[in-house]
């Protein structure tokens, strides 16, 4: 191990990589910035609520904690579906790579009809986003993360129809690499959006 | 390839699970406010570190771009934190 | 310095029967970080919007604003509206760039050129209504002064599309370009589409007056015109150095005409 530097990892059978980054690098950007942004928006968010916490609490207490949950639970599968479809042309498997991409867009689709439950649901409660500060926030920042999936089950729908064509390969994965890690990042910020607006307790 | 016995899916099944402990597990009243919500975002930190380091594989990328990645949850769950607190203890 | 491929056939790119004048080329370059400096520095600090007066705000608040700062306003405005010119000097800077990669017959380079100039457009006319709001704010009813706040605001924001198709073509070129060492790095040209999503959320001025898609709000404000801000000098600072990389290759290449 002593004799691997920082910039080589060992593998899970034992052979020596260069550390590298799936994708284009220039990808990883656009990720840190989004990411960077959004924990902008969460601080901006939590600072609003240290205004008018009694507000936000009982608004929160109107939004659909199970549906949200399951939403977390679509998105974790999702990620996965496209992880596994990353592995697979990893590994040359190129006739699997479809149909885990295929259950990628299957759950974005879900996920995107869920939301749309939703805020039917809210609205149909006379809720919008300029009732107040919580409500506006809950609808710009699920109505952001919304725009991000539908962009990036366009993107997998893109990729699954190419790879149905055998367009992508072990060594000619840089498309589908770019748009997994993109994918994993909307998976991971509905990681903390959903508890951000609909978990948090206040005391 | 055996989908069971990959990493991705391991860390996909641990991922449920803690998504049902946060959701309706600590969320519910047998916690106090406090142990729910840091809980909450612990959890949902260690997710996220979880989502960086296998499904986008984070754990073999240049060091530099992985800690700098792995500082977000870390940074983002201790600001909500602070802000939480800050804001019960004017109530 | 190695010659690349695309060097190899002189006669397909830019190969002018006229001197490349280099010094003034660097010189447009660097109007892109002057126009950014005088933006920032009157438009944003002497002029206070930075954060801008909120959307909220009612006619006599905004007119109690313009008069409190009318000085400052009428200083910095004036000269913000004369100092936005060099945001097209620039520009054409970038589109000569973009020319040595997609050809002189390129549309992307046009699309640039014109989209860096037009956005001049509205961000003067913008600063021009402000300016003349300040002027005439002891002459005006509190609801002429909301209005003509109002109208800058929606003109400002709203022809982002302008800018929006600059940015586009800039890196969608420059993410061409075959040279070994990318005239202009990854880093601006991925900040590019993260500058070019931002700006969309921007449409929603309209319609709110408090929260983060409010005009001077978290998302339209600060990280809408914050991911541009941060664009216009790191793509100046390649810009700049790329006309020195093409004046080292023409000269390489034989082709520096005299």
């Amino acid at each position: 191990m002593s004799t691997i530097s920082d910039a080589e990892v060992i593998t899970a059978d034992e052979r020596v990589t260069p550390r590298r980054l799936p994708g284009v690098d220039g990808v990883w950007v656009a990720i840190g910035a989004d990411s960077v942004i959004f924990a902008i928006l969460f601080g901006s968010f939590m600072q609003a609520r240290l205004h008018s916490p009694a507000v936000f609490e009982a608004s929160r207490d109107t939004l659909n904690m199970n549906l949200g949950g399951v939403d977390t639970l679509i998105l974790l599968t999702s990620s996965w579906s496209v992880a596994l479809a990353i592995q697979a042309l990893k590994r040359g498997l190129v006739d699997r790579v479809p149909r885990y991409l295929l259950g990628g867009v299957l759950t974005g689709l879900m996920f995107m009809t869920s939301k749309s439950v939703e805020y039917f649901e809210k609205f149909a409660q006379g809720i919008r986003p300029a009732t107040n500060d919580f409500y506006m926030w809950y609808f710009t920042l699920t109505g952001i993360h919304l725009l991000h999936v539908v962009f990036g089950t366009s993107l997998l729908t893109y990729l699954w129809v190419r790879a149905r064509r055998r367009a992508y390969s072990s060594s000619r994965r840089v498309v589908p690499e770019c748009v997994a890690s993109y994918w994993h990042l909307v998976d991971l910020l509905w990681i903390v959006i959903f508890p951000l607006l609909y978990l948090q307790r206040a005391v | 390839m055996s989908v069971l016995r990959e990493r991705v899916t391991v860390v996909w099944l641990g991922l449920m699970a803690l998504t049902c402990v946060t959701t309706w597990g600590l969320s519910k009243d047998l916690f106090s406010p406090a142990v729910a919500v840091v809980g909450i975002f612990a959890i949902a930190a260690v997710k996220v570190s979880y989502v960086m380091l296998d499904f986008m594989e984070l754990r073999d990328a240049p060091i530099p771009v992985r800690v700098a990645f792995q500082a977000w949850p870390v940074i983002v769950a201790v600001m909500i934190l602070g802000f939480w607190f800050a804001t019960s203890s004017l109530a | 310095m190695a010659i690349h491929a695309e060097s190899a056939t002189p006669a397909a790119s830019d190969l002018s029967p006229y001197r490349t004048d280099y010094t003034t080329w660097k010189i447009l370059a660097w109007t892109g970080p002057v126009f950014l400096f005088a933006v920032f520095v009157l438009w944003g600090i002497v002029a206070r919007n930075m954060p801008p007066f909120p959307a909220s705000a009612t006619p006599e608040q905004v007119k109690a604003h313009f008069h409190d700062f009318r000085l400052p306003l009428l200083i910095a405005l004036s000269i913000c509206v004369t100092m936005t010119a060099f945001y097209m000097s620039f520009s054409v800077a970038v589109a000569r760039v973009m020319e040595r990669i997609e050809g002189p017959g390129g549309v992307l380079s046009k699309l640039e050129m014109m989209g860096g100039t037009i956005t001049c457009a509205p961000v003067m006319v913008t600063l021009a209504i402000w300016l003349t709001a300040a002027h005439e704010v002891n002459n005006l009813p509190p609801g002429i002064m909301h209005m003509l706040y109002w109208m800058g605001w929606l003109l400002f924001d709203l022809a982002y599309f302008v800018t929006s198709l600059q940015i586009a073509a800039i890196s969608i070129v420059f993410m061409r370009d075959k040279r070994e060492k990318k005239l202009v790095g990854q880093f601006v040209i991925w900040w590019g589409w993260v500058t070019f999503a931002s700006f969309f959320a921007v449409s929603a001025i309209p319609f709110v007056t408090t929260g983060p898609l409010a005009f001077n709000g978290v998302i339209s404000f600060w990280i809408a015109f914050f991911t541009w801000f941060i664009w216009i000098p790191s793509l100046s600072y390649y810009i700049i150095r790329a006309v020195d990389r093409i004046k080292a290759e023409d000269e390489a290449a034989g082709r520096v005409n005299d």
